[in-house]
């Protein structure tokens, strides 16, 4: 038992998981994570099935990467306790030096001797010391006074400060990992969406999507309504840095998406026989409406794609749901009869592609006096939210305050210690002192020698 | 004068610099030292006047584009040197310095780095852009000059000048320890979950910012608590800045993820 908590104490063994831990952490930016089985078939042939196996595909999630985590934990936590009650009796009951050649080790250190009793000097040593902020205690041992001054003696704790941060740190992790909710919610204008695990829905005003000139998306907004029994109970416009928080959720502005099923398009229609027609007309997938031509045709809207590919069998495709290559397909009809068809392309490099084709041999030739271009296309937006709530968040936070009061306190709040021994021969008074600064040596060194040398000029 | 006149003028500053504390390095005149130190200075001021001018310009924090960030971080390696200098009195890491800032102005410069102002996208506008780059780089800069007092300490005969650059190297890990902390770690997680949700998403650039930290934390338990100092504090104190290095530069072209702005 002896010999495991001996284990968990060492340093060394702190040393020994911080380098396991850097290096785990490296090989999860190598293996690319979470990616689909195919991926890592083609990536690493035979070797996938072992990585996967090993859970190094999810690395930062895996059961031995979250056991080193725990074992690190265990081993903050063993050291730190270790270390911190000989450092709590420091502070509090602390050891006063009454052997004055120990203090003459000391680097810095002073001897002198005054013509004055004891308790004299005890006073003025002691009014000095206050001054520059040092807490003095006092002690008599038979002929002799030992003193001693420290200031700033929370710095001795910076490093468990810094310690109980992480600790609380992981311990919201664990607590995230456990308890926290995450779905996302895909809302049209209009559109009323309950809110996973919460007794409240969450209302789409109203999306808008706002550019630069150059073209370029400067923000995503959301008008946010939150309904409680169907009454509104707050209204937010979020965006991406402006979440809405309500109930220990929060909304935020992911991404969006177009509605496609239904875009309405802009076709002009031209006639090659007759330079003054110009036929205009605004349709829905699924509409049709009269050209007005010599030939009474009908046009109708059959499809929409917003990213138009042809695909390996040459069949038209769409790519993505970006509107990178917007085609709408259409179609001619003569006395109820189909006439040809046809795809027509926004993108204005594209617009020679519009290539009309013949519906059945017979008709072959009727429709090449026609010409359209599809000038513009309209697609209703959706809004896609990240409705989040992590307890462990809090905890996160307390931890990384107590993480940076720690650094602070460690680096920035040297703990300075004097002692002296004062003692009675001859009708005067030897001063022995000696100083310690595990910090700030050089900055203690020159307050130390102010203080020796101030005792040293008065009288 | 336009920001990049004004930038250009810093870098020819820098190089005169460079060449004063390369003729101290030589000559052993602590007088070149100073004239170097000076000149160093009006380098910054102006190079601070072009950050200003950008900043101006673009209307948003000056580190939103590898440009940027790398002219911010050669602007906080200076500041850090003329600070530890200032302070522990060190004029030898002047050379080495401005010969990391001059890579950095110049790799800034090299027709690689766009230096048009873009519009900032949506994620970028938050002024969790301005702490959260700024002090972590401000932290990069001082394990920067922890790196050259390091190498310095490895490559030096005399023991008294070993020990003057073992303990310069640990008061630079002493403050850009924490500032990295607060800066990359704390100030990070706190503008992930603003903008994404979740303070932390094991993002390859975040890992690597855990990796720079564990490396730094490997490098004080090791001193203080096991007493380590010398040849071994200096050989973590490199392999941690390079750790700096990959998180800042290394993961935006070898791994991709969601820090893929910069």
């Amino acid at each position: 038992m002896k010999r495991i908590i001996k284990f968990f104490t060492s340093i060394k063994l702190a040393i020994v998981l911080l380098i396991i831990l850097a290096a785990a952490s490296i090989l999860g930016t190598l293996i690319p994570q979470g990616r689909s089985l195919e991926e890592y078939a083609a990536r690493y042939g035979t070797l996938s099935t072992l990585f996967i196996r090993l859970q190094l595909t999810g690395l930062y999630h895996s059961i031995w990467y979250l056991a080193l985590l725990g074992l690190f934990a265990l081993n903050i936590i063993v050291c730190t306790l270790e270390r911190l009650s000989p450092k709590w009796r420091r502070a509090t009951k602390p050891h006063l030096v009454v052997d004055p050649k120990s203090l003459l080790a000391l680097r810095a250190n002073v001897r002198l001797k005054r013509n004055a009793p004891p308790a004299d000097v005890q006073s003025e040593v002691t009014t000095l010391l206050a001054k520059a902020r040092y807490k003095v205690r006092t002690e008599r041992h038979g002929p002799r006074i030992a003193l001693l001054a420290r200031k700033r003696i929370g710095g001795i704790f910076g490093s468990d400060v810094v310690h109980l941060g992480l600790l609380i740190i992981l311990a919201g992790g664990i607590l995230s990992g456990v308890t926290s909710i995450r779905a996302n919610i895909d809302l049209s204008e209009g559109d009323v969406k309950p809110v996973p695990k919460a007794d409240f829905e969450v209302r789409l005003d109203k999306f808008t999507t706002e550019y630069y000139p150059d073209g370029s998306v400067k923000a995503w907004k959301s008008d946010l309504t939150v309904l409680e029994k169907k009454s509104p109970i707050l209204s937010k416009t979020i965006a991406v840095n402006h979440p809405l928080t309500y109930k220990g959720y929060s909304f935020y502005q992911t991404s969006y998406g177009w509605n496609w099923d239904s875009p309405s398009v802009e076709i002009w229609a031209k006639s090659k026989s007759d330079p003054a027609f110009l036929k205009k007309m605004t349709l829905k997938v699924g509409e049709r409406a009269l050209l007005e031509d010599k030939a009474q045709t009908t046009i109708a809207v059959k499809g929409f794609f917003p990213d138009f590919v042809l695909g390996e069998s040459k069949q038209p495709e769409n790519r993505s749901d970006q509107p990178n290559n917007p085609a709408a397909v259409i179609e001619g009809f003569r006395g109820g009869e189909k006439i040809f068809y046809a795809y027509i392309f926004a993108n204005p490099e594209f617009r020679d592609f519009a290539q009309m084709h013949a519906a059945n041999e017979k008709d072959k030739g009727a429709e090449t006096d026609l010409a359209f271009e599809l000038k513009k296309f309209e697609a209703g937006q959706y809004s896609v939210l990240e409705a989040a709530k992590d307890p462990g968040a809090n905890l996160i936070w307390i931890g990384c305050a107590l993480l940076m009061l720690g650094l602070g306190l460690a680096f920035y709040w040297p703990t300075w210690e004097i002692k002296a021994v004062l003692e009675e021969s001859q009708g005067k008074t030897e001063l022995i002192a000696g100083g310690i600064a595990a910090k700030s040596r050089e900055a203690f060194g020159a307050e130390f020698e102010k203080i020796a040398s101030a005792l040293r000029r008065s009288k | 004068m336009t920001e990049s006149t004004i930038f250009l003028l810093t870098f020819i500053l820098y190089i005169i610099s460079a060449f004063f504390y390369l003729a101290f390095l030589f000559s052993k005149k602590p007088d070149r030292a100073k004239i170097g130190s000076v000149i160093a200075i009006v380098g910054l001021v102006l190079h601070t006047a072009a950050l200003i001018v950008r900043t101006v310009e673009s209307g948003h924090a000056p580190f939103t584009n590898m440009y940027e960030s790398l002219s911010f971080l050669a602007w906080a390696s200076v500041l850090a040197f003329i600070i530890i200098d200032k302070k522990f009195g060190v004029p030898k890491i002047g050379p080495y310095l401005m010969l990391i800032a001059i890579g950095l102005v110049a790799l800034a410069s090299s027709p690689l780095m766009p230096k048009d102002v873009t519009p900032l996208v949506p994620a970028l506008q938050s002024y969790w852009l301005w702490l959260h780059v700024s002090v972590t780089l401000l932290g990069e800069a001082f394990f920067a000059v922890a790196f050259i007092t390091s190498l310095m300490y490895l490559t030096a005969k005399e023991p008294e000048k070993r020990d003057r650059m073992d303990s310069v190297s640990y008061r630079c890990v002493a403050v850009g320890f924490p500032l990295f902390t607060l800066g990359g770690l704390v100030f990070g997680m706190v503008w992930a979950y603003k903008a994404w949700g979740t303070y932390w998403s094991w993002d390859p650039k975040e890992v690597w910012s855990f990796i720079t930290w564990v490396v730094f934390a490997l490098y004080l338990h090791t001193r203080i608590v096991m007493g380590w100092k010398g040849k071994r504090s200096a050989i973590i104190a490199i392999i941690g800045f390079l750790a700096a290095l990959f998180t800042y530069f290394g993961v935006n072209y070898l791994l991709s993820g969601l820090h893929s702005y910069v």
